[in-house]
């Protein structure tokens, strides 16, 4: 594995979702994975910098979404990464029905519970792809 | 009278937490009703309502780091910008372009960073808003844009 796999949170503003997929991201590359995993900035990635597009092109990419719209998804592709899996915190927040996860700004008890859900997934698919080397 | 602020929220170093950071604090105490956001990725991702923010609101970009990609992207994307606030001029580049950081270690240092952009991030809005205010009054009522009232 020549590069290490990127995990792209969307950081979405304006909505918790994306303060749980950044916070999971964050967990995944330092925490859990940092030496096979790292994060790359979103918004770097939108600029179409050639020396952004050499950092993602053709690497294994875990793009971590808050929404559906899968902002971070779709800009990694675009930008020549390989996507692997798709995450979305929205589908952690459906099995967790009426959760108060906190707001875009902080998240409470039950939203950090949810990163942690997330980044294990995140985690267990970044451990497989290491193994498919 | 709305204005943009739109965020980097790098993930790759400090500034992008501080910038997201401040940029709530917009949205959430200090203008919560004059201040409107979008996620910067959604210019591409998004439509042509996306890709028309900046045209349709006066827009101050927020970034983490002295590449720039909040106020590169949306001007590229959407529009020119009425101002920038770049964060490793006002914490430092060194602090900046340190690690990435979660909300869940935010020490009081990072709280005063935060407070310290987000002042400026007002001023800015306030200068944007003052000069937005009185283009708006000078066309009021008049057809012709020239301010003479008629």
């Amino acid at each position: 594995m020549s590069k290490k796999i990127m995990v792209i949170p969307c950081s979405g503003m304006g909505k918790v979702l994306g303060l749980v997929a950044r916070e999971a991201a964050l967990k995944v590359a330092t925490e859990l994975c940092p030496g096979e995993a790292q994060t790359v900035c979103l918004a770097y990635i939108v600029t179409g910098d050639q020396e952004a597009r050499e950092k993602i092109e053709g690497a294994d990419c875990l793009p971590i979404d808050g929404c559906p719209k899968l902002c971070a998804a779709k800009n990694a592709e675009m930008a020549g990464g390989i996507i692997k899996r798709e995450f979305r915190a929205v589908d952690i927040f459906k099995e967790h029905k009426g959760a108060k996860p906190g707001d875009a700004t902080a998240l409470t008890e039950e939203g950090w519970r949810m990163v942690d859900e997330l980044a294990d997934r995140v985690k267990d698919a970044v451990k497989e792809l290491v193994r498919e080397g | 009278m709305k204005i943009g602020v739109v965020s980097c929220s790098g993930e790759d170093c400090l500034g992008g937490t501080i910038s997201r950071l401040a940029t709530r604090k917009m949205l959430d105490e200090i203008y919560p009703e004059e201040t409107v956001t979008i996620c910067l990725p959604l210019f591409l991702a998004g439509g042509v309502e996306e890709r028309g923010f900046a045209q349709n609101f006066p827009t101050i970009s927020v970034d983490g780091c002295d590449k720039y990609c909040a106020k590169r992207a949306t001007e590229k994307y959407s529009g020119k910008v009425s101002d920038a606030v770049m964060v490793a001029d006002i914490i430092g580049k060194e602090a900046a372009e340190s690690g990435p950081l979660s909300t869940k270690n935010l020490t009081a240092e990072h709280r005063e960073m935060v407070d310290k952009v987000a002042m400026e991030i007002k001023k800015k809005f306030e200068a944007v808003l003052k000069s937005s205010s009185a283009g708006k009054k000078l066309n009021s009522g008049c057809g012709c844009g020239c301010g003479c009232g008629c």
